[in-house]
């Protein structure tokens, strides 16, 4: 099996297939892993953009994880050889090197705990792509979501003939 | 540590603009399980620390910010900020509510509501950080329009994920119904509480937060949550919110005739496929929002990217821009309706007293009682597109005819002695639609305790509730027939005590209330919204006791606007509404019954505990209220 992650699936044609902003993502990511209200532990966050641009932005789960290779404690592991990293907050010293490698702004330091955040794919439930109302979070991995972008291109080769 | 196991931040932040000083205060848990939160927190507080008869734009009018306990949770659709002040449109109670992330991330910020009073010496913003409270000089965001005026504030702060509420130049030079902004998108639009801000000279409230919302009982709390998730399956209501926005009421108001156009002298529209909530969908739309935690998504961002009007990229529209900026000064033009909506908000201004104002002032035109010299020597008739977007380019500085426009409908009529054109209640204009064939609109519309309006009761459930709900529930059969009258009274007065629970606890109203099915009604505002208090605050609540914080709070605005000179007389729809039928469409010939508003108007009293001649609440009733 393939690595999985939360992939983001819009659909640029249609109004209500794309992420609507109400930041549900993060409201229960936050809940589930804290029990609490409070986005910004939540280990997905909504990026805004202006003009109606809003995208969703959580960890790719690297195949070489700078992450992982830079925690000077060994905070930072991963079980499995597909399986995401996940923090070990024992360990964690908070010295939030792996929030200046993560190329993407997926690790955070909890603001109340003070150790390193990231998604965990919720042990293989995430409720983040449960909660969606978009419904364009989904449990993915690079396969899918290449197959998914090959599926959108096409139709996009099938519009332009339509319109010669 | 705070008062509460969970949902209440604990804090009430008190901030006087005169001389600088800030005051933290415990939120206490007897006041939460009487007055719960919202419009519980600002009616309260403005019955109590407000002089009678003061004018609204004095230092000594408050300036109130109000959070809900489910607010910051992910409750979905608890999204919902109140703002509130004695109206400066209306000498009355005012309040207005917005949705987006604003109130949310107050709570993360570490406070319930701030409460301000005083008038700064110089424009001043107020900064807020996980419980650290700064004034700051504003005197460089003066004049900025909302985008500019946020885009400003994130360069200073040095960080664009802050959340920004704000007034525009309507707010700065006392437009009386300048809006609130929030985040840009989410607008508290009605009864002028952005003047008063700006009469504070207080021109942001930026807030940024990283602390906990608590849940007392999270177990408890998800299942609740996800109750309601369930309750949306199948609803019919939310599907098309989701698809159309409010727009998709274009059609019914058309169907039902029921549009008040052209200052309420036409009925219908003529070519209103134009601005239906289909052909935005289809011209404008880029796709459907949500405000925190929505699982509706009834909120429209829109663009207009061709034509002279582009570019314009905006959120909405509602259905009432529609129907203030287009139906009412009938142009019938979604691009300029679209483009004037966008320019209210850039402004601050409450786009549906704009359009009334104009409308108004097309009125009086096409009868001669305003003069081209008197209008910019402007063609100020209905219709006018051109004419619409140069006044909202006026009105926020009072520049020309502007001036006049920025006072409302009901000053106009004043100074123009014209106040027969003047469709408000108690100062505020009737939004929504016109109520000459609906006579329990009328009443929902003209007993609203901010002025007329159409949110603070639910007159709709005549038309789906079964005739053996309406007798188990109102006590006689007849609630269930559209053209009767018997129980119609008791009807809106259970149904304002019912939505004012969502106002108390920051929900969203059209995510939350809005149902065909009166077991849903139930189900949600009062049994589903009661648990989700529980599970996330521990405190004990049941429905009924939330729909007794619902009618206390109800009644505490009548005994503020009682002192303010309302009485019976202010409870009535305006005279054109009895005077003239309608005069085309399905309800043609339809005009308001003085017997049956009596009639209606008299139960409504009854079933309040309020006596009918003066209105004022009974002491019996304010005893079982416990507010005397």
């Amino acid at each position: 099996m393939a690595k999985q992650r939360i992939g983001y699936f819009e659909d640029s044609q249609d109004p209500e297939a794309m992420c609507s902003r109400c930041r549900m993502c993060e409201l229960i990511c936050a809940f589930h892993h804290h029990q609490v209200g409070n986005p910004r532990r939540g280990r997905i966050r909504v990026i805004v953009l202006g003009r109606g641009e809003d995208i969703p932005v959580t960890c790719l789960n690297c195949e070489d994880p700078p992450c992982l290779k830079i925690c000077p404690t060994g905070a930072l592991h991963r079980l499995q050889p597909e399986g995401m990293v996940t923090v070990n907050p024992d360990s964690c010293i908070g010295c939030a090197m792996c929030v200046n490698v993560c190329p993407v702004g997926a690790v955070t330091i909890d603001p109340v705990e003070g150790t390193a955040s990231k998604c965990d794919l919720c042990q293989g439930d995430p409720q983040c792509v449960l909660y969606c109302p978009a419904k364009v979070l989904r449990l993915t991995d690079t396969e899918h979501q290449a197959h998914f972008r090959r599926k959108g291109y096409a139709r996009s080769l099938i519009a332009a003939t339509q319109d010669r | 540590m705070t008062n509460f196991a969970g949902g209440y931040a604990g804090r009430i932040l008190y901030v006087d603009l005169t001389d600088g000083s800030i005051e933290k205060r415990p939120f206490d848990r007897d006041f939460a399980l009487r007055y719960v939160g919202g419009r519980g927190i600002s009616s309260r507080i403005l019955y109590d620390e407000l002089e009678p008869g003061m004018d609204s734009f004095s230092p000594d009018n408050r300036l109130i910010l109000a959070t809900g306990p489910l607010n910051g949770t992910p409750t979905p659709s608890a999204s919902r900020l109140v703002v509130a002040s004695k109206s400066p449109l209306t000498g009355g109670l005012g309040d207005a509510s917005a949705g987006g992330y604003w109130a949310p991330e107050l709570k993360y910020a570490g406070f319930d509501a701030i409460v301000v009073r005083g008038r700064s010496p110089e424009p001043v913003y107020l900064w807020i950080e996980d419980g650290e409270v700064r004034i700051r000089p504003g005197k460089h965001l003066w004049g900025q329009r909302i985008h500019d005026t946020s885009q400003l504030l994130k360069e200073e702060i040095g960080d664009d994920d802050i959340h920004v509420c704000a007034i525009g130049p309507g707010g700065e030079n006392l437009v009386r119904y300048a809006c609130v902004v929030t985040d840009e998108e989410g607008v508290a639009g009605r009864c002028g509480i952005g003047a008063v801000m700006g009469s504070k000279r207080l021109k942001a409230v930026v807030v940024r937060g990283t602390l906990d919302v608590g849940i007392a009982d999270p177990a408890r709390f998800k299942q609740a949550v996800d109750a309601y998730r369930e309750t949306l399956v199948g609803e019919v209501w939310t599907d098309v919110l989701r698809k159309l926005g409010t727009p998709n009421l274009v059609a019914h108001r058309q169907k039902l005739g029921i549009w008040g156009a052209k200052n309420f002298q036409k009925a219908t529209i003529e070519g209103w496929e134009k601005i239906s909530g289909e052909t935005f969908r289809e011209r404008f739309l880029i796709k459907a929002m949500g405000c925190m935690g929505c699982m509706v998504r009834c909120r429209r961002y829109s663009a207009i990217q061709e034509g002279p009007l582009s570019p314009t990229f905006t959120k909405g529209p509602e259905y009432d821009t529609i129907n203030a900026l287009g139906a009412k000064t009938y142009v019938i033009d979604p691009a300029i309706i679209l483009r004037a909506h966008h320019l209210c908000d850039e402004y601050g201004i409450d786009e549906q007293t704009a359009g009334s104002s104009i409308a108004m002032a097309m009125e009086l035109y096409e009868r001669g009682l305003l003069k081209k010299e008197e209008t910019d020597g402007i063609d100020l008739t209905f219709g006018n597109g051109e004419a619409l977007l140069h006044f909202i380019e006026k009105i926020p500085f009072r520049k020309g005819l502007g001036d006049l426009l920025a006072e409302g409908t009901k000053i106009m009529g004043e100074r123009l002695g014209a106040g027969y054109y003047a469709i408000h209640v108690k100062g505020l204009e009737v939004d929504a639609s016109d109520p000459r064939s609906l006579v329990t609109r009328a009443l929902t519309y003209s007993v609203a305790t901010r002025g007329s309006c159409h949110l603070r009761g639910f007159p709709y459930i005549d038309e789906f509730i079964k005739p053996e709900e309406a007798e188990a529930h109102f006590g006689t059969a007849s609630v269930s027939r559209l053209d009767a009258i018997e129980g119609k009274g008791r009807m809106v007065a259970w149904s304002e005590n019912w939505i004012t629970i969502a106002n108390l606890l920051g929900l969203c109203i059209f995510a939350w209330y809005r149902s065909r099915s009166f077991p849903m009604l139930i189900r949600r505002g009062q049994e589903l919204a009661s648990e989700t208090f529980s599970a996330a605050t521990g405190l004990p609540m049941t429905g009924e006791k939330l729909l007794r914080c619902g009618e206390r709070v109800y009644n505490l605005e009548k005994l503020f606007n009682l002192r303010e000179g309302f009485g019976r007389a202010s409870d009535y729809p305006p005279l054109r509404f009895f005077e003239e039928p309608l005069s085309d469409g399905p309800g043609k010939g339809a005009k308001l019954s003085r017997d049956d508003y009596d009639r209606l108007l008299d139960e409504y009293y009854e079933a309040r505990g309020w006596d009918k001649e003066t209105g004022v609440p009974t002491p019996d009733k304010l005893k079982s209220l416990d507010l005397l």
